[in-house]
């Protein structure tokens, strides 16, 4: 019982933190430009050696990038309110039931990620600027779209788990 | 003791307003506005002094890129005296009230070209120590959504939803089972009145007495049960 409960733990905090670094590092695309340098851009800032606010990000083009920086930052956070939830549970739950709330948290939250990156898969030309369309997928990107089966197994994980004395 | 604690604190609330007495005045940070259309610029001071006769209100304009701010509007005197030479001329409107500290301005027919910073500085005689405060303009040809809102939003509205799912859900927990309780107390009730009515016929006459056993028998089996499915 030990050994399941740490593995789930232990998956459960490595989605959040996949999570977090998805969210907050700004590399979901990638851009070399001829000169050398590298820009990282998207979902806050663009960065080459300083960093600049993404541009139009006040503007209705950028109504889809808003909506992806909306997504990301619930699937963050209902990931680390079904952590919370989930501890609440192990003490109060009684013998041989299940744990209902965690799981539908984590599949809310997987869920959100799934809906943030499919709509920057979709929109990206949308509120990206002329100069920045031609690029490559960053690592933020890839991590998102790694957290997504990542909290979809850790959901349905805790809806098989029962609890054992 | 306290007289000279109360002596102290009256001559250092007269002393410290007098050092900082240095007039205050609010603009707004950032406006916004759609190209034909019209705004209000507003300027309002903060000063320790009641408003003097003298007040004077004065607006500049700093065009996006120029090096020189132009003066568009000067109230002194009791008079208001509006742009008739710069770009602002027919355009510009005194829509404030000196007497209750506000030196708002209205610009009509807003263009692209009148984007700059607008700056308002005020003086409230003697009271004429502070800093101008500036108002950025910004003419669009539609409203820009601003960056945050529609993420704010959002959040907001699945959050707010899920916390009212997880409360209807617990609410309805919560009523179920207090009708549940209330129908079992109801119950028990009910079979405590019955098997007093049995005992009382069993007194008088013992020959009708086996089928009001047997009923009493039957109603303290059920409440055995009930109890047993209680636990």
């Amino acid at each position: 019982m030990l050994v399941i409960l740490t593995f789930i733990i232990l998956f459960h905090v490595i989605s959040g933190i996949l999570l977090f670094i998805s969210t907050i590092n700004n590399a979901w695309w990638v851009i070399s430009a001829p000169g050398g340098s590298v820009i990282y851009t998207d979902l806050w800032y663009s960065c080459n050696v300083t960093c600049l606010p993404v541009k139009n990000s006040a503007s209705t083009d950028a109504a889809y990038l808003q909506a992806v920086q909306a997504t990301m930052i619930l699937s963050t956070i209902l990931c680390c309110v079904g952590f919370f939830v989930f501890i609440l549970q192990l003490f109060r739950l009684k013998q041989g039931e299940r744990f209902i709330f965690t799981a539908v948290v984590q599949l809310l939250s997987g869920l959100c990620v799934m809906i943030g990156a499919s709509i920057y898969t979709a929109e990206r030309e949308g509120f990206t600027e002329e100069s920045l369309r031609k690029g490559g997928y960053g690592s933020s990107y890839v991590l998102a779209w790694v957290s997504f089966p990542m909290t979809l197994i850790s959901g349905l994980m805790y809806l098989v788990l029962r609890k054992r004395k | 003791m306290l007289t000279i604690l109360a002596l102290a604190s009256v001559v250092l609330l007269g002393i410290v307003p007098q050092q900082s007495e240095a007039i205050v005045i609010y603009t707004g940070w950032e406006r916004h506005a759609l190209v034909g259309s019209d705004i209000r610029l507003s300027c309002s001071f903060f000063s320790w002094r009641w408003t003097s006769d003298d007040v004077t209100f004065s607006w500049s304009y700093r065009a996006d890129g120029a090096r020189d701010a132009i003066s568009i509007f000067h109230y002194t005197g009791g008079a208001p005296y509006v742009d008739n030479k710069g770009p602002f001329r027919d355009r510009l409107e005194f829509v404030g009230n000196p007497g209750r500290r506000d030196g708002s301005i209205l610009l009509k027919n807003l263009d692209f070209g009148d984007n700059g910073t607008f700056t308002c500085d005020a003086k409230n005689p003697p009271d004429i120590v502070g800093r101008a405060s500036s108002v950025r303009l910004l003419v669009f040809e539609k409203v820009p959504i601003q960056a945050g809102v529609i993420t704010g939003s959002i959040i907001g509205a699945v959050l707010g939803l899920l916390l009212l799912i997880v409360v209807i859900y617990y609410l309805m927990r919560f009523l179920v089972a207090r009708r549940v309780f209330n129908l079992s107390v109801s119950k028990h009730g009910k079979k405590g009145k019955g098997k007093e009515g049995s005992q009382q016929r069993q007194g008088p006459t013992l020959s009708i007495g086996d089928p009001s056993k047997l009923k009493a028998a039957a109603s303290e089996k059920k409440k055995q049960e009930s109890r047993k499915d209680k636990k």
